[in-house]
């Protein structure tokens, strides 16, 4: 049967004017903001959050030419953002809303929930906006949302060394469980 | 992007369907069915389109508990539902949170289970529009219909709302480009307005944006009111915004004959949390002395007002309610999803048609590894890697008929077009399922032995 | 199941009974003549026997109700109480949770409610809340008084087409009756403004208030629909508005009352409600007096009409209409938090808390011309008690206005002990009037003409083959003087002894001791379907414009619905 196809692998982003360099900054002190965008949104719904596609939506930091000029990254390189929450490796890419240089935007979902702040300071909403971060550029690759989840939480592993179980073999992009396929019921 | 070539295989168009995504609930929506199965979605947004399009890949189709390695495993219903029943009849500190994404007959089911075992339930309005129900509390709520904004409105300002991303047929359907009664030309009728750090979507779409700066918000509302009461401001820029500016805005915001403020995220995000809001109300309020403004909190999820309005019409509270006592609390900051997980204290986790694991700060998040979580869903997610038991649910407006309530309160009865995946059941048959089971497994504590009249009320 | 209640004194003014010891029989639900000798025996000897409550207009279910509880969780707070086996916990003083309402009403031995303003575009919502509210039966009011399409049509004064669009509306919204509220104000509201006067027009539309109320009663009545046009006049709380609600009242006076069966058991033509606030004389608060004489006096010599009153209770409340231009004034004078909400072509609505004190010299002389048109209008059959709940107070004092209502010293002592401000003294008769109600004349206005005003026949009544919807109270009238003691009338009335409703025994020594579901009444005109169908085919192409939501889905769909009881009106069709 034909479907309407409406998945996406990566979200569009613009070109950088300069090519990369070695950038002139290890570290970038920056304004973290998180919120959502309409491709995050549409993965999210969809479903297809195991996917390539979510993991390019929501685990993106998107970033102000200039600073990504500083840094020396260009659009899906790899970035290390720290917070005093956490840190989380996301990829790279130009903001379809710059110039806003000194601020970085996560979309909402799994990889910036490890940097945001849970104080909600009494009134039930954490602060997902405003929060001080440090970027810099990494090797280390952004991890699909059943790795991030297990590396995160580690609920179900029974080993607690980061390191080691960022670097376990990946979960993939489909639901890892025992039983039956859908395609099976059918 | 490549082409994608319209849908011409299909056996049957169903009309009107209500799009199950965020607050705009729109109601125009035509499935395209075959055999079954819905192939293509016309008159929705890429958002709505794309839920509607599910990804079959996730969709939860089977119960599953986790098993002793740590690994989900495909069991019966009733395995599941007896697996989930115990955890919760166990449970001293339940909290059963979600409920934006499905239906208010499921709701009804919900909190008949959560007064029963004396759980807390709460919904996603806890990490997006809380704080604004808080300034609610505070100031007032001045709001209007869709359609009043669409006939009557000729100044629209979106505040910390990228409504082209998060709401894309906001400003098509309801507030900018539709031709209302008084505003027959439309877009060209209407002034609008963006306030947003961000040179958001919404701003290239708007005659003005404001770019004031980050956490900048509640002091340009602040000088705003300042001129409307008609103060000269001392600063040259405020927030960033250059003085001239604002006056020259205030002038456009009292000379509109309707305005409206739809505010989203940006202002409940930042660190002024409630206060950010609640002094937007109050502009709101002030502007009405010159002219007919009101506002409109841009909800998120398509059912999120819902909850907060059933929750109220049940217990008086919006969300947040505690009932471990055996009578309604709500306490801003102590009864809330993320305050109780950060303090640890629930011991188990009922997770319905929402995704903690997607949208929680680590923070709170990092409980959820430490207590047993049950989820109610249709698709594998972020959350589906924090649970022990899973159980398939069905997918509102689509597979199963309820009731939603839009962001501006208008209720819509969202209609069934297909059948539901064979093994899948409905949200409310499932809440059912579980109250009956705990029902016989624990009895209801914290009943008191005779009604005992509040004397506030008396 | 049979029951028989044994020796109590009956009040039954539709049956003009009026407190005789009787015995009242019932069986399956309904009020019989006579049961067998295995009816359940209750003894409630010498007890007071009536018709269980209905109530006129109150706001009990819909969209302003949560928003009101929504904005104030400090009013939820002063109602909490623990669940028991019987009751849900409870929330709420003026604007209580849904259940909470069902107990309430249940408590004081009422059975049936009539919400009074239900905007089509949400009705959804209403019947939403009706369904979660236990015990009692409601009846909507559905709101047209601002509606685009009446307005059009009252302007070209097709009063044929209104009837039509009323009767399918009606269907649309089952809804029970036609509600107006500030007839072109609330549309003025839209730009902020409001109408002023009863021949006042609103921006762009080229029709007055008059003309509007005088279509929507003359089609109301070319139907025939149980209750007749149910008004809040303009000018609500203005000083100086008795001339505008005297002038409404007036105006429809010419207007034939239908002869239709269902039409035949109400006597208005208008149903006017909380006259208090619609009652006042003077240009502003400063010089404002009672215009309850003149109110009075109209009603006295005006058969057409009946009212409620809306007593103020001297309570703090949260007051909520679709008056929303005149919420805004009350938020310009008070400056609390302020409620607006706007609904599209239809109407509008505003809440904002308000404090009655007794110590202040306007809630008093509200209170003091509330009691003033209940003491100074001589037929309790045409006026009914209510607070407009929860606007004037919450339904739950009505057992302290009939203390009121039955102790001319209770009143006189309020007034003299300082106990509430001198204005009552000063600016209303109020301390002269030594006229006092006794539990006849409080049945009347609590049940009988209640329902009457209404077109009920199966309730409000203890006549063979109604509803066996019965309260007792805990007082024995032959042996009790009710002006020397009212606190003790408050007491009663309060916690009913009984309360039946359909035959179930609800409340027993005060207690809830079962529920059952409401039900919800509406109103279904057969006989103009072609009629109907035309004027749905007329306003469709606007509808499908000017709407914000599809047509497919702005009925009430039959599964919102709370074990309706449809009152078919036959017409004859043309």
């Amino acid at each position: 049967m034909h479907y309407a196809n409406t998945y996406l692998d990566k979200p569009v982003v613009g070109d950088l004017e300069e090519a990369a360099t070695e950038g002139t900054e290890k570290v970038l002190h920056c304004m973290l903001n998180t919120g959502s965008d309409i491709y995050q949104g549409a993965c999210k719904k969809r479903g297809s959050t195991l996917k390539e596609e979510y993991k390019n939506a929501s685990g993106t930091c998107y970033m102000d030419p200039r600073d990504m000029a500083a840094l020396g990254v260009k659009n899906w390189d790899t970035v290390l953002v720290k917070t005093d929450y956490g840190e989380v490796v996301v990829n790279a890419a130009k903001s379809r809303d710059a110039p806003h240089k000194g601020t970085v935007f996560i979309c909402k979902g799994p990889w910036a929930n490890t940097v945001v702040s849970h104080e909600t300071y009494c009134c039930s909403d954490p602060t997902y906006k405003g929060v001080k971060c440090t970027v810099e550029k990494t090797d280390r690759k952004v991890l699909l949302m059943a790795d991030l989840m297990r590396w995160v939480y580690k609920k179900y592993v029974d080993e607690t060394d980061d390191d080691v179980v960022e670097n376990m073999e990946s979960l993939g992009e489909l639901p890892v469980y025992k039983g039956r396929k859908w395609e099976d019921l059918k | 992007m490549s082409y994608e070539p319209p849908i011409t295989d299909y056996d049957e168009i169903v009309e009107n369907c209500t799009c199950a995504f965020c607050g705009c609930n729109c109601d125009d929506l035509d499935y395209l069915v075959k055999d079954g199965h819905v192939v293509a979605v016309r008159h929705a947004c890429r958002l709505g389109a794309s839920k509607i399009m599910e990804d079959m890949d996730q969709r939860l189709i089977v119960p599953m508990v986790r098993g002793a390695n740590g690994e989900l495993e495909e069991v019966d219903w009733d395995t599941a539902l007896d697996t989930a029943a115990e955890y919760i009849a166990k449970s001293v500190r339940p909290v059963f949170y979600g409920w934006s994404e499905t239906s208010t007959e499921c709701m009804k089911e919900g909190i008949e289970l959560g007064e029963y075992i004396g759980a807390v339930l709460d919904n996603q309005a806890t990490i997006c529009h809380g704080p604004s129900l808080q300034a609610v509390q505070n100031a007032g709520y001045p709001i209007q219909t869709l359609g009043e904004v669409k006939n009557r409105a000729d100044m629209i300002v979106y505040s910390g709302s990228n409504a082209m991303n998060s709401h894309p047929r906001h400003m098509g359907r309801y507030s900018v480009f539709p031709r209302g009664y008084f505003r027959q030309r439309g877009r060209f009728d209407r002034t609008v307005v963006t306030m947003d750090p961000k040179f958001s979507d919404t701003a290239k779409m708007s005659d003005k944006w404001i770019g004031f700066e980050q956490n900048g918000d509640y002091g340009f509302y602040n000088a705003i009111r300042a001129v409307l009461k008609g103060k000269k401001l001392t600063q040259n820029v405020v927030s960033g915004i250059p003085a001239e500016d604002i006056y020259e805005l205030v002038e456009e915001m009292k000379n509109a004959e309707f305005g409206v403020l739809f505010f989203g995220l940006g202002l409940t995000h930042t660190l002024s949390k409630q206060r950010n809001i609640d002094i937007a109300i109050k502009m709101v309020m002030d502007l009405n002395r010159f002219s007919k403004w009101g506002l409109t909190p841009m909800r998120g999820h398509f059912n999120v007002n819902g909850f907060n309005i059933f929750m109220a019409y049940e217990t008086g509270f919006a969300f947040g309610v505690d009932f471990s006592r055996g009578y309604t609390r709500y306490m801003l900051g102590e009864t809330n999803t993320i305050d109780l997980l950060v303090r640890k204290e629930p011991d188990c986790f009922l997770v319905i048609a929402a995704d903690p694991g997607a949208h929680f700060p680590n923070g709170a998040n990092q409980h959820l590894a430490d207590i047993p979580v049950i989820q109610i869903d249709i698709h594998w997610g972020p959350s589906t890697e924090l649970a022990d038991v899973v159980l398939p649910g069905s997918f509102i407006g689509v597979e199963c008929a309820g009731t939603s309530y839009r962001m501006d309160g208008v209720p819509i009865y969202m209609k069934k077009a297909i059948d539901k995946p064979e093994t899948c059941r409905d949200d409310e048959w499932i809440v059912r399922e579980l109250k009956e089971r705990v029902m016989k497994l624990r009895e209801e504590p914290n009943v008191a032995p005779k009604y005992v009249p509040n004397p506030a009320a008396e | 199941m049979e029951y028989i209640l044994k020796n109590g004194i009956v009040y039954d003014p539709a049956n003009e009974i009026k407190g005789e010891k009787k015995d009242v029989c019932f069986k399956d639900g309904k009020i019989v003549e006579d049961v067998s000798a295995a009816a359940k025996e209750i003894d409630v000897t010498d007890k007071i026997v009536m018709p269980a409550g209905v109530d006129t207009h109150a706001h009990v279910a819909g969209p302003k109700l949560v928003l009101g509880r929504l904005y104030r969780p400090e009013d939820s707070r002063r109602g909490v109480t623990q669940k028991t086996k019987n009751e849900r916990g409870e929330s709420g003083f003026s604007i209580p949770s849904c259940p909470t309402t069902g107990y309430r009403y249940s408590r004081m031995g009422y059975g049936t409610v009539c919400e009074a303003a239900m905007p089509p575009l949400e009705a959804k919502h209403t019947h939403e809340e009706i369904c979660i509210i236990p015990n009692i039966d409601i009846n909507p009011l559905t709101l047209f008084g601002n509606n685009w399409f009446i307005l059009e049509m009252a302007r070209e004064n097709k009063i044929d087409e209104m009837a039509a669009f009323i009767s399918a509306w009606l269907k649309i919204t089952k809804g029970y009756g036609v509600k107006i509220v500030n007839p072109c104000g609330s549309e003025a509201w839209g730009w902020g403004m409001n109408v002023h006067g009863y021949d006042d027009k609103p921006p762009y539309f080229d029709v007055t208030s008059r003309e509007v109320v005088r279509a929507l009663a003359k089609a109301n009545e070319k139907l025939g629909l149980p209750h007749s046009i149910h008004i809040h006049p303009n000018d609500l709380g203005h000083p100086g508005n008795t001339n505008t609600t005297i002038e409404t009242l007036d105006s429809l006076k010419d207007i034939v009352k239908s002869n239709s069966k269902a039409a035949s058991v109400r006597d208005q033509i208008v149903h006017c409600t909380h006259m208090q606030f619609h009652s006042y004389t003077g240009t502003n608060w400063r010089d404002a007096g009672s215009g309850a004489e003149e109110v009075a006096k109209f009603l006295n010599h005006n058969k057409h009409v009946t009212g409620d009153i809306g007593q103020v209770t001297l309570d703090e409340t949260t007051t909520m209409t679709a008056d929303a231009p005149m919420e805004y004034d009350l938020y310009q004078l008070s400056g609390l938090k302020w409620v607006n909400a706007d609904i599209e072509c239809e109407t509008a609505a505003g809440i904002i808390p308000c404090i009655y004190s007794p110590k202040t010299p306007v809630s008093t002389l509200q209170w003091a011309i509330g009691l003033e048109l209940f003491l100074l209008t001589k037929d309790p059959w045409q006026i009914n008690l209510t607070t407009d709940h929860p606007n004037a107070g919450p339904f739950t004092r009505y057992p302290r206005i009939i203390s009121w209502l039955m102790s001319a010293p209770k009143r006189i002592s309020m007034i003299e002990n300082g106990e509430v401000h001198n204005w009552a003294e000063k600016r209303t008769s109020l301390a002269t009037l030594d006229r006092e109600y006794d539990f006849y004349d409080i049945a009347t206005i609590t049940r009988a003409s209640n329902a009457r005003v209404h077109g009920f026949t199966d309730r409000g009544n203890l006549s063979v083959g109604s509803n066996a919807d019965i309260a007792v109270y805990d007082l024995e009238p032959n042996n009790f003087d009710p002006s020397k003691d009212p606190e003790a009338v408050e007491k009663a009335f309060s916690r009913a002894k009984y309360t039946i409703k359909d035959g179930q025994i609800m409340v027993q020594d005060g207690e809830i001791v079962s529920t059952k579901p409401s039900q919800v009444l509406w109103t279904n005109v057969k006989g103009i379907e072609d009629q109907e169908k035309a004027v749905l085919d007329q306003v469709m192409p606007f509808f499908t414009q000017y709407y914000s939501v599809k047509w497919e889905n702005y009925k009430v769909h039959d599964h919102f619905l709370s074990n309706p009881i449809r009152v078919d009106v036959e017409m004859e069709g043309k």
